[in-house]
């Protein structure tokens, strides 16, 4: 395995709970996620998400976004060494060469229908290559966990946060 | 309700606290000890150092937080006050790892849980690790005294559903298990002591020995992260750090450091990687043996609503199968519950789509129970292991066979109980498990598991270990006072001093053992 495919497969998992909803705030928007990242996303959010997200569709266009700033930020407050492997990774999906390496499609990612995306992720969950189930944890829970960092998205899960005290963050 | 900041409080009357951030040029510091991080260790010895008499100067990380900035939600909580924004994973990824990043460091933001030190784990310390002097009775009156100084009592207050099922499967099974004991004073009983005490009830050393350390006149540097230990034959000479933004990104300004002692105090994983990373002496190669107290995690759904989000979140632990087997024996492990919130769970359950839209949508009927495995006492356990990268470090740990094995029997402990408690269904958090509905499809399906690395949920929030204490030299790099043995005025006051995990869980047994060492240090410089 050559050192680029491997930096990439190392990456994703990395992104996990870091949130950066807060932090976010006062960044601004950086190079480091490109709207074809957030296209990329904007593709995989459904997927992930099947069944959470609203059934409105103005709603759940809402939610999407929302979900890809979350990313977006949470990105941002990685260390940098893990923002530039999440770069990497990301570019390699959009690289024709490289789906082909990994998906067995020259197909790009956006263009592809639902159940073929979910056969992609069922078969890098499966794999047996290490690389593959870490790139599908690492999307896997970059996107919950900024998902479920909105309390706009906690509707469905009927909970809210206590409102007895108030900070100022 | 407005909440009384007792940060705000102290700052505007005149604590000495410098916001490395905000410095626009490098500056020197000098103390009579320099304290490296903030948590359980460092905090504690913050207080009895400084009222002692001794100039205390302390460094931090993180920044300076406090309850006015603790909104109870994850989004917030995780980018401000833990490593790595809480998305630190061991080098495969098979492990997350929970720690803090801001002053008062994993105390911040832990769940309150106090637990004196096991006797078996002082037991094994002192016949296999030549730890000497911290014993059960020689360390009472150190527990005593901590316990007195953060308000450590037993929960006497009906624990929330999530813990309640733990008490009633023990209780039905005939399992031992124990009311936990917990810092915390005049607690709201809220839930939310993983993001920060939003009311000051949890009595970490943000709140407590950190603002006694600034009364007696102390100076803490926050968001300054101590990059470089200067030393000549067996001294230090001096510290390095650099300032960093809200981002945790460098500024550009240096800071030093110069003190007649140096106290290492960044917590287990930091105070290896600093001694390493300066290359202080290690002629055994002991530095960086990490223990984790690796934790499998079950859930279950109950008919009746659980709110594992509402409540102190640990308030009843099971020691069932701990030492079944004593100290050295097969891997034991510990069962307590975890709070459930919405990242958190959305993040360490399995798949995606239909199948976890459902699990979330039952959010407020989920009861999670965890099983933490012991590490460190035997050749089955040997732990991780830290190394330097080219800026940062990677720990290595692999979770081999014996850990899969003993992760099997947990899965089926913790089905049992919640199945014992009256659980609906059960879930063991390893992908390709789904809900199960008696406790014969959960052994059946246990059995037949694809149990392994990414595919089954590992977490640990217990980092211990890295530099381990005892005063046999081939085994320990200081000794059981925390003394270094090649540094002369260097001391370790953290949870890498442990030669092998607790069994238990952490902070008590740091604020013991640094409280007792710290003294004897204080008495030692002042003379
Ligand atoms: C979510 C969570 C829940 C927990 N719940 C419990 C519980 O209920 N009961 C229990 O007993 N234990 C619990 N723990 C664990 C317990 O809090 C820790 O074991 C304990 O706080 C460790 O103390 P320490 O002094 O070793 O390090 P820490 O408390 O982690 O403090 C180390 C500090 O050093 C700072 N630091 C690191 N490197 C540097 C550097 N280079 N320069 C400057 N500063 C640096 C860090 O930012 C940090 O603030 C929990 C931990 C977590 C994360």
């Amino acid at each position: 395995m050559n050192r680029r495919t491997f930096i990439t497969g190392a990456f994703v998992s990395t992104a996990a709970l870091a949130v950066g909803v807060n932090l976010s705030t006062s960044f601004t928007r950086q190079e480091h996620v490109q709207s074809s990242h957030r296209m990329l996303f904007a593709t995989l959010i459904p997927i992930f998400l099947d069944g959470a997200l609203p059934d409105v569709a103005t709603h759940k266009e809402q939610a999407i976004n929302r979900t890809l700033n979350t990313i977006e930020a949470t990105i941002n407050v990685l260390p940098q060494e893990q923002r530039e492997e999440i770069t990497l990774l990301l570019n390699m999906l959009e690289s024709r060469f490289s789906l082909l390496l990994i998906t067995g499609s020259l197909t790009p990612l956006i263009l592809r229908q639902p159940f073929e995306l979910i056969d992609m992720l069922e078969s890098w969950r499966q794999h047996f290559i290490t690389l593959l189930n870490t790139a599908y944890l690492g999307l896997r829970e970059v996107i919950m966990a900024s998902y479920y960092a909105s309390p706009e998205h906690w509707g469905r899960l009927q909970y809210v946060k206590p409102t007895f005290v108030v900070g100022d963050n | 309700m407005a909440i009384i900041d007792p940060i705000e409080v102290g700052l505007a009357a005149g604590w000495q606290h410098v916001d490395a951030g905000f410095l626009d040029k490098d500056k020197h510091f000098d103390a009579d000890v320099v304290i490296v991080g903030t948590g359980a260790g460092g905090g504690t010895a913050a207080e009895i150092l400084s009222q002692a008499g001794l100039k205390v100067l302390m460094i931090e990380a993180g920044g300076l937080k406090s309850s006015r900035h603790f909104d109870m939600e994850e989004r917030t909580a995780y980018p401000n006050l833990y490593q790595q924004a809480a998305a630190m994973k061991t080098a495969d990824k098979g492990i997350g790892i929970f720690q803090g990043r801001t002053v008062g460091g994993s105390t911040t933001i832990n769940w309150t849980t106090s637990i004196r030190t096991p006797a078996p784990t002082l037991d094994f310390w002192q016949q296999q690790r030549s730890v000497s002097g911290l014993t059960t009775s020689s360390l009472q009156p150190w527990f005593e005294m901590m316990e007195q100084r953060l308000n450590i009592h037993q929960w006497d207050y009906q624990p929330n559903k999530n813990n309640a099922v733990l008490r009633d499967g023990c209780k039905k099974l005939g399992w031992q298990h124990t009311v936990i004991k917990r810092n915390v004073k005049g607690c709201w009983n809220t839930g939310y002591c993983g993001m920060g005490c939003p009311v000051n009830a949890k009595q970490s050393m943000l709140v407590t020995t950190i603002p006694s350390a600034l009364n007696a006149g102390a100076v803490l540097v926050s968001r300054a992260k101590v990059t470089d230990i200067a030393h000549r034959q067996d001294n230090v000479t001096s510290l390095s750090a650099i300032a960093q933004n809200e981002f945790g990104q460098p500024t550009g300004v240096k800071l030093t450091f110069s003190a007649r002692h140096y106290v290492l105090s960044a917590g287990a994983i930091h105070t290896p990687t600093l001694l390493m990373r300066a290359k202080t002496p290690d002629p055994h190669l002991l530095l960086g043996q990490t223990f984790l107290h690796p934790t499998l995690l079950s859930g279950a759904i109950f008919d009746e609503q659980v709110n594992g989000h509402s409540g102190a979140p640990q308030s009843i632990y099971s020691d069932e199968f701990v030492w079944s087997d004593g100290a050295a024996g097969a891997l034991g492990y510990k069962l307590e519950s975890a709070p459930v919130h919405p990242i958190l769970i959305a993040s360490k359950t399995i798949g995606f789509g239909e199948s976890h839209a459902q699990l979330m949508a039952q959010f407020n009927h989920l009861q999670v129970i965890i099983a933490l495995v012991r590490d460190g006492f035997n050749q089955d356990s040997p732990g991780g292991r830290i190394r330097l990268t080219d800026n940062s470090f990677a720990l290595d740990y692999p979770l081999n066979d014996a850990f899969w094995q003993v992760a099997k029997r947990a899965f089926k402990s913790m089905a049992q109980l919640q199945f014992a408690a009256g659980a609906k269904q059960v879930l063991s958090m390893s992908d390709g498990q789904s809900m199960v509905s008696s406790l014969t499809q959960a052994e059946h399906a246990i059995d037949n598991m694809e149990i392994g690395l990414l595919k089954t949920i590992v977490a640990s929030a217990h980092v211990m270990g890295g530099c381990p204490m005892g005063e046999d030299k081939t085994q320990a790099m200081i000794g059981s006072n925390g003394q270094s043995h090649y540094l002369e005025n260097l001391s370790v006051f953290d949870g890498s001093m442990f030669p092998t995990s607790l069994g238990a869980n952490p902070q008590l047994s740091i604020y013991a053992i640094v409280a007792k060492n710290a003294t004897a240090l204080a008495k030692k410089l002042i003379r």
